[in-house]
């Protein structure tokens, strides 16, 4: 019983001390600057990064990011809870008006996604070649063997068996799932108009997992299976996924270069007052087809940070990440913005005024 | 309350003195410090217990009101509609002639707003719940029989017992991992596969291996047959645990009365359930509510599919699993108020399930115990 209670008594000293260090500098520093944002999930470990990267340029910022998912970061800027917020699909109509309107608020692309198309298909060696069409056929469950004349004519030599395809996919409402249906709906008028696009669809076919872990967990459990992936997902998941025929018509893998092809391609889809693009399906003989851009969004003019170091604190990080911070993605296996894109970003955030003033001029 | 302090059946247990200090030599000062500790535990546990009522009461009151909307605009059509839909579908609008509507040269477009149905998850809890049963009923009921009649006679009744109620504390997340990683791959390479070999061909089977279009359906392991056999085996020790208490009340002069008239072993058994069907029925209905309400090791072995399919091999959804997967990142207001109407449905079930049982095996206990 003593020792129950000394070993109960050492935790309790255990667990102030390890809380002791968190609380103490952020008593003794009350100077330090400190941002919070919030938001999607998918680019959460690209940004929790960036804050690593740049707290040790500047180490009186402290900047929080919280992956709430883009609903969340859109509610929470809305509020005005956070500095800024990230979304993996551009505002909606109703979203930008809660705001505002697209005077008052700037959304920036911050780096380029992409959704792949894993497979398990034990002893083919192979990468496999898949149209966008086929794509939606099979997870309509128009196609669902995987020794279908459709794919084997797309894949001459390779030994595909008499296996009944099992498409996985998203069961929580996710921007994967948005930019996935989004291309399937560009190359498949059926798919549109029965599966429609969205975070969340009512997929008539196959079996679900929640998040990106639970389409990986089917995906290495289930031979035949055929699931779509975040990118970097998959990499370190070391999936097999499909080079899908682009624009162009050219098969190509899903990786950060032919992600940053179709961003670059599609640089004069961006207007002056909205930074916003879908970049599926962009034309490009390198371009990978089922891109897209993950955004930050921030008001044009910061009055909802209450000092004007605050502002500039933020100006400092988000023209860092269009800068630094881009190099820093493709290690990660993010893909960086096209230079123009970039460029165009970044002469957006250098507009950005804090009660009127400039900020980049104060800089 | 303080008039009766003998006849609490706490104050007794409680060390004298111990509660306000007071030396053990004063009589009428201990009793006035304890009437005093009787009157706050009094109004402690009548607290606790009014705590609980309105925390029952609150939770319904908080599901009905958040539920209300979709209750609004589904109405009764929500239980028997098949169509979870959480995104708008744009597509051309057919017209009265099957054909695709077209003005000034363009196709017209209509649009199909969001659309909540609960009866796909409906059906998936109440198979799974009955292939769950299906396993466990006749499991329970047999080693129950075995603790009470058999093992008792060997002196491992406890050890069997022991295990048993350990099968219960087991985490369901637990069981979930035994699952993913023991019971889905078993399904999925041997024993659908031999399934598949033994009635594949057999067109009055077709119903299990073939979609209605035709389609073979991908032997995954993740699927309703394995969602059921898993919460099969997790309200295994409930329905046995209860199911012996319920047993070891019948009173010995029934099994002796049986014996005596000629029965034989097993006819006296079946004697003894037959004495105790009523708990024995509660018994189940406890393990009915555990399985419809379980989640976590459902999820991740059901296949997570909204779709009525006959097959036990396709994927399905139960309510509970239902939560569990969309609950998180809803997309609108009206999805969130939907799966909140679908956690109602699911927590006036379980008030049901419950209730029952609570009459059949308390009303039976008390009597049994009476007669003892």
């Amino acid at each position: 019983m003593r020792n129950l209670i000394s070993a109960f008594a050492l935790a309790l000293v255990a667990l102030a001390n390890s809380i002791a260090p968190a609380a103490a500098p952020a008593a003794s520093a009350s100077d330090d600057i400190r941002l919070a944002g919030a938001g999607a999930t998918f680019p959460q470990p690209l940004y929790e990064r960036w804050v690593v990267e740049y707290q040790k340029l500047n180490p009186s910022v402290k900047i929080d990011y919280q992956g709430l998912g883009s609903g969340g970061g859109i509610k929470a800027i809305t509020d005005k809870t956070v500095a800024f917020a990230a979304s993996d699909s551009p505002l909606t109509k109703r979203e930008l008006e809660a705001m505002g309107g697209a005077d008052k608020i700037l959304e920036f692309p911050s780096c380029v996604g992409g959704v792949v198309v894993a497979y398990n298909l034990p002893g083919v060696t192979t990468d496999l070649n898949i149209t966008g069409a086929l794509l939606a056929d099979i997870f309509i469950g128009k196609v669902s063997k995987w020794n279908d004349p459709k794919i084997a004519e797309l894949n001459p030599g390779a030994n595909l068996p008499d296996l009944p395809i099992v498409p996985g996919y998203r069961t929580d409402g996710s921007g994967t799932t948005s930019v996935f249906t989004n291309y399937l709906a560009t190359q498949s008028e059926e798919f549109k108009s029965t599966v429609g696009v969205g975070k969340q669809v009512k997929w008539p076919f196959g079996q679900g997992g929640k998040g990106n872990p639970g389409v990986a967990a089917i995906l290495k459990s289930t031979s035949g299976s055929i699931g779509y992936i975040e990118h970097n997902y998959a990499v370190q998941n070391n999936l097999a996924s499909f080079a899908v025929k682009n624009a162009s018509g050219k098969f190509v893998k899903g990786s950060p270069a032919a992600m940053a092809a179709a961003s670059t391609a599609a640089v004069d889809n961006l207007k002056a007052n909205r930074l916003v693009a879908d970049i599926w399906n962009q034309p490009g003989d390198e371009v990978y087809p089922i891109s897209s851009f993950t955004y930050l969004i921030v008001y044009r003019d910061l009055n909802n940070l209450k000092s004007p170091e605050e502002a500039r604190a933020l100006f400092g990080f988000l023209s860092w990440t269009l800068s630094g911070g881009q190099e820093l993605a493709k290690s990660l296996d993010y893909a960086p913005l096209g230079e123009g894109i970039r460029a165009k970003a970044a002469d957006a955030v250098k507009a950005l005024t804090h009660n009127g003033t400039s900020l980049a001029a104060s800089k | 309350m303080s008039a009766t302090p003998s006849t609490n059946p706490i104050s007794p247990g409680q060390p004298p003195g111990q509660s306000t200090g007071q030396p053990v030599g004063q009589p009428h000062q201990k009793r006035r410090g304890r009437s005093k500790a009787d009157a706050v535990l009094g109004l402690l546990t009548r607290g606790s217990a009014v705590a609980i009522l309105l925390m029952v009461a609150s939770l319904l009151g908080v599901l009905l009101h958040a539920a209300w909307p979709s209750i609004r605009q589904f109405g009764p059509s929500f239980i028997v509609s098949s169509e979870w839909r959480p995104n708008a579908i744009e597509r051309p609008l057919i017209g009265p002639d099957g054909k695709v509507v077209i003005e000034d040269g363009e196709t017209v477009l209509e649009t199909l707003p969001p659309a909540f149905g609960a009866l796909p998850v409906i059906y998936g809890t109440a198979v799974s719940a009955t292939i769950a049963l299906l396993l466990a009923v006749p499991l329970s009921l047999g080693s129950a029989l075995f603790i009470v009649r058999v093992a008792s006679r060997y002196r491992f009744a406890g050890v069997v017992s022991f295990l048993i109620e350990f099968l219960a504390a087991i985490p369901s997340i637990a069981y979930g991992m035994w699952g993913i990683f023991v019971l889905t791959p078993f399904l999925q390479k041997h024993l659908e596969p031999m399934l598949f070999r033994l009635f594949g061909d057999f067109s009055i089977f077709g119903w299990a291996f073939f979609d209605s279009s035709g389609r073979a359906i991908g032997l995954t392991g993740r699927d309703m047959l394995c969602g059921g056999l898993i919460l099969g085996i997790m309200i295994l020790p409930i329905i046995t645990a209860v199911s012996r208490d319920v047993l070891r009340a019948v009173p010995r002069a029934q099994v002796e009365g049986a014996l005596a008239l000629g029965a034989t072993w097993w006819q006296s058994c079946i004697a003894m359930l037959r004495y105790s069907r009523s708990g024995l029925f509660g018994a189940v209905m406890l393990g009915l509510s555990r399985a419809a309400g379980e989640t976590m090791a459902v999820t991740m072995v059901i296949g997570n599919n909204n779709q009525i399919s006959p097959s036990p091999f396709a994927p399905a959804q139960t309510m509970a699993s239902l939560l569990a997967n969309e609950f998180g990142d809803v997309t609108g207001e009206l999805h969130r108020s939907a799966l909140l109407q679908v956690a109602l449905i699911l927590l006036i079930m379980s008030l049901v399930f419950n209730i029952t049982a609570r009459r059949l095996v308390v009303g039976k206990g008390s009597r049994s115990s009476a007669a003892h």
